[in-house]
């Protein structure tokens, strides 16, 4: 058990630490900033693989002190199976944002404060995911968004136009502790009438009065959403994004958003009953679909190219939120592989269109076009991801949408289901067009400068791009592709978490 | 009297015969700021290791100590009781004006009025002290007025800035009518029960009883500054030096004596119990919503003292009403959390004032860059007070929460739902504080970064430490806050 407790340490403890000695790093050493984090999260992420054969042995990691015990507060940190799809998936995440970090983010002499806030971030998602205890999960919950601001607040580009940093921080701010609000009384709720904190323990089943399991599913549920930014509790996003440098939009966009369906499915439905969520079921599919459905539209609307993929994730955070509420092994089993696919591609078209800035210097879709002559290999990368996007069969979000949408199928409610499969070409509409705008035709700047001769008379200069731009992105598209053909692994993972919900039912 | 009990009057003897002597060695022997600083915090230390010395005893009957005089119906003693809630409020007032003392030595170099300073400082604490301990009613009244002559002169210290001299009038005539007000609800009671003790001897209050106790409670509440009659706190929290305003605003003792008189007068305490919720969340609102208006940052946090008081005052309130002792419990914890944040804020705000002359919020702006560790500890005193995880602040708001709602009542989950709006509403305040501080200035060229004084460093970091200690283990406090208040 002591190599378990040892890589459970280490998966928060690594990025901590680093956090900490980036923090005090003498000025000389600033250089060496962006490997530390890099191996730190690297470290992280390797624990938390180790962990893994002892999850299949059937074993559970898990650390417990005695925190507060007046109040019987415990810091509990604990690995299951329902935890690892979504610690994996940050972990990654992590990762490769740090080394597209390296590429994308001046190596000034606060680069060091700039690192160790992405870990720090990384660490709230880490802690997040693997606390145990209703305190330490909220601890975690708020340094997340306490890290992910400040990071917005002193690293965020502003076009000039656009709200101030300081501005779409505090809404972000704001807009997220609302959220982490209604959880809070949630949890408080659920401490008081079970008298432990250790969520664990609540599994076993809670006996509430009915009113108060509607209050605390409605808030819990409602909480939630606003981290996924489920329409309409998403007006954080699209700023927060917009303004975020890339690694952390990376960050935020595919691994802190699925926090949210973490809680739904680590809270309500891990404590609860099917019969006792079943109420619950239409609202949320609801929701879903409003979501999907306005994200999409929006990212129509758009001609900021952040933007545009900002609000998509508004629209696939939809499909989460709908699989989840089918209440079906399919739709969860679909919502959380959604999760792990949404940030594959998610991350992949956030660094995309970091190059296209990083190349164009520009991000209004009307004044690009054209790169796929100058960067092929990205322009590659980015018909990956787009035909990912849109759910094309060989790639991954292909299987994951089948699962949501077959699980919507077992629900009675059909209609439902039918909206949000042709839902779903709004999706196909926005990518494409997306897709084209910016690769494809010509390059509005080339056409209209006649110093240069006709345009077809030129040969296309290829962009140089920084290698720890491009590899992570080539990486991504890969996985796309792999996890499309070979889902069954992840598969496998996600199928152990669905015995641990709506009271055992699978 | 056994003598076994002087002790009781010890901490009080100490602070009282070290102002004297401050002041005579002042006067006589040196008046170099950092050797009164260092006596001034010996007082302090030694009062608050005195004080605490008589809380150890557990579980038997609070040591009282009483002068044998007492002449017609007790008239012309002095009485003090070393109860639990007496040694925990005059401890938190005791270690405040410990960490005051030291920054001090370096925040009051440039003032050149240490002699007065320092004494009026042992006094003013002497006067809470005694207001706490006290279990005479006239004594109380005398307290008070000692505490409040030193706290005026304190607040209008800076006598050549003509808004101190503004605040400290104001602060003057409000406070004066307080201990007026307050006198004369001990004469209406004095009329109908002819002793002063506390407890007194009534069961239900008579209609001249009921009379005091509204004049006790408009005098007290001036102290405490409920809403409405808070007007007084933000100039002169906002106008006085910065140490005053650390050192007034863990001075909760007007707040304790109020609840502690109103109960020893025999008045019920679930009604108490739902005038305090019904002023917490007046409290709560008006605090937070002012607070929002401020662009001076020490009138900002003066506003968020009023808003949280509001939140100490309703988990007191639902204790008291549904019989709960544990969120009275919680209600103190977060007082004393409270103390340790707001001073940890204000003192910091003091440095950067010290070294920058800030006063807006907006004058923030690069104080990471130039006194970066200051930046640091005002970022978490702030944070404490929007109850971010871990820090004191959450650990407080957590067992308020989990203990106020143990009573199911429509006025609990009123009140709750205010409390939590405010919480958000709070943000709107605390952030751009936040914000500021890790700013870049607009120049492209920032001053270098300041060498802080050590005098003010430490206390700070005492503090910034003590505020996350109180959050990762509250263990200690939480049992400390237990039983502050009998009833």
């Amino acid at each position: 058990m002591a190599l378990e407790t040892l890589a459970l340490l280490l998966v928060l403890g690594a990025p901590l630490v680093t956090t900490l000695a980036l923090f005090v790093l003498p000025r000389r050493l600033q250089p060496v900033a962006r490997w530390l984090a890099g191996g730190a999260a690297a470290l992280s992420l390797a624990a938390m693989f180790a962990l893994i054969p002892a999850l299949r042995r059937g074993d559970v990691p898990a650390i417990a002190l005695n925190w507060m015990p007046a109040a019987g507060i415990q810091f509990d940190l604990r690995i299951d199976w329902l935890t690892l799809p979504f610690a994996i998936t940050e972990g990654a995440v992590t990762l490769l944002a740090i080394i597209y970090a390296w590429g994308s983010e001046a190596n000034d002499e606060r680069a060091p404060y700039f690192y160790g806030l992405l870990l720090l971030f990384a660490v709230g998602m880490a802690g997040t995911t693997l606390a145990d205890g209703m305190v330490l999960f909220y601890t975690f919950w708020e340094l997340m968004l306490l890290a992910s601001c400040a990071l917005i607040l002193v690293w965020g580009h502003t076009s000039g136009s656009g709200p101030s940093r300081r501005a779409v921080a505090l809404k972000y701010f704001i807009f997220t502790h609302l959220g982490s609000l209604m959880v809070l009384v949630s949890l408080v709720i659920l401490y008081n009438a079970t008298g432990t904190d250790r969520f664990s323990a609540l599994r076993a089943g809670v006996t509430l009065a009915p009113g108060i399991v509607t209050t605390v599913i409605t808030l819990f549920i409602l909480g939630f959403c606003v981290k996924m930014a489920i329409f309409p509790l998403h007006i954080w996003l699209p700023d927060a994004h917009t303004v975020a440098p890339m690694p952390v939009t990376i960050m935020l966009a595919a691994a802190m958003l699925s926090m949210g369906a973490y809680g739904i499915l680590r809270f309500p439905m891990s404590i609860f009953t099917m019969e006792q969520m079943q109420p619950f079921a239409v609202p949320m599919m609801i929701l879903g679909i409003l979501s999907e459905i306005y994200g999409a539209l929006m990212a129509l609307a758009e001609r900021d190219i952040k933007r545009i993929i900002a609000y998509s994730s508004v629209s696939q955070m939809g499909y989460i939120l709908y699989g989840m509420g089918t209440l079906t092994y399919n739709g969860i089993a679909g919502a959380t592989l959604h999760v792990i696919y949404h940030a594959i591609v998610k991350a992949l078209l956030f660094m995309v269109v970091g190059l296209v800035v990083y190349v164009t210097g520009k991000r209004n879709i009307d004044e690009v076009g054209g790169l796929a002559r100058r960067m092929p290999v990205v322009t590659a990368c980015a018909a990956i991801g787009i035909l990912a996007i849109i759910a094309v069969p060989p790639l991954c979000v292909f299987d994951s949408e089948w699962m949501i949408f077959a699980g919507g199928l077992e629900t009675p409610y059909v209609t439902l289901s039918v909206i949000t499969i042709f839902g779903s070409l709004l999706t196909v509409a926005y990518a494409l067009w997306f897709g084209s705008r910016i690769f494809l035709g010509k390059d509005p700047a080339e056409t209209t400068d006649t110093t240069l001769g006709p345009v077809s008379d030129r040969a296309p200069t290829r962009a140089k791009l920084p290698l720890a731009m491009v590899a992570p992105s080539v990486l991504l598209a890969a996985l796309a592709i792999i996890e499309g053909v070979f889902p069954a692994p992840l598969f496998d993972w996600v199928a152990h978490e669905l015995p641990m919900l709506l009271g055992g039912r699978w | 009297m056994s003598p076994d009990n002087s002790g009781v009057v010890l901490p009080f003897i100490i602070l009282v015969g070290g102002a004297f002597a401050i002041y005579l060695i002042a006067r006589l022997v040196t008046s170099r700021n950092e050797w009164l600083a260092v006596l001034t915090a010996a007082v302090f230390a030694a009062a608050l290791g005195a004080l605490l010395a008589l809380g150890r005893a557990p579980g038997s009957a609070a040591p009282t100590w009483g002068n044998t005089m007492a002449g017609v119906s007790g008239m012309g003693s002095v009485i003090l009781q070393a109860d639990h809630g007496a040694v925990f409020v005059g401890s938190i007032a005791l270690a405040m004006g410990l960490c005051v003392a030291v920054y001090s030595g370096r925040y009051l170099s440039l003032d050149h009025r240490y002699r007065t300073y320092y004494p009026l400082l042992l006094l003013m604490v002497a006067g809470l002290l005694g207001m706490v301990m006290t279990t005479d009613l006239f004594n109380l009244y005398l307290f008070t007025e000692l505490m409040s002559i030193a706290a005026y002169v304190l607040v209008a210290f800076r006598r050549r800035t003509d808004t101190s001299i503004e605040a400290g009038f104001k602060y003057l005539m409000m406070g004066t009518v307080g201990t007026l007000t307050l006198l004369m609800g001990i004469t209406l009671i004095y009329r109908e029960t002819g002793v002063l003790t506390i407890p007194q001897p009534i069961v239900a209050p008579g209609v001249w009883a009921r009379a005091g106790l509204a004049c006790i409670w408009v005098g007290l509440g001036i102290k405490s500054a409920i809403v409405p009659l808070h007007t007084w706190q933000p100039d002169a929290y906002g106008r006085a030096p910065s140490s005053v305003s650390a050192l007034l605003s863990s001075m909760i003792g007007p707040f304790y004596v109020l609840l502690k008189l109103t109960l020893a007068l025999g008045f019920p305490a679930r009604d108490l119990g739902l005038g305090l919720m019904v002023c917490a969340m007046v409290n709560m609102l008006l605090g937070n919503g002012m607070a929002l208006m401020q662009t001076h940052t020490k009138r900002l946090l003066a506003y968020s003292s009023i808003a949280q008081l509001g939140y100490v005052m309703f988990s007191v309130g639902v204790g008291l009403r549904y019989e709960l002792p544990e969120a009275v419990q919680a209600g103190f914890f977060l007082l004393a959390a409270h103390a340790a944040m707001k001073g940890l804020a204000f003192l910091s705000k003091g440095v950067c004032h010290f070294y920058d002359h800030t006063t807006l919020v907006e004058q923030l702006r690069g104080t990471f860059r130039r006194l970066p560790v200051v930046a640091v500890t005002f970022s978490i005193a702030i944070m404490g007070l929007i109850g971010i995880p871990p820090l004191a602040g959450f650990t407080g708001k957590w067992f308020i929460l989990t203990e106020v709602w143990r009573a199911a009542d429509g006025w609990v989950y009123a009140g709750s739902v205010v409390f939590l709006l405010n919480t958000l509403l709070s943000l709107g305040y605390y952030l751009p504080i936040l914000a500021m501080l890790f700013s870049p200035l607009p120049t492209p060229d920032t001053p270098p970064p300041v060498q802080v004084s050590r005098w003010m460093i430490v206390p700070l970091v005492a503090l910034a430490l003590l505020v996350i200690a109180l959050g990762v283990y509250p263990g200690p406090l939480w049992r400390w806050a237990g039983n502050v208040l009998t009833f």
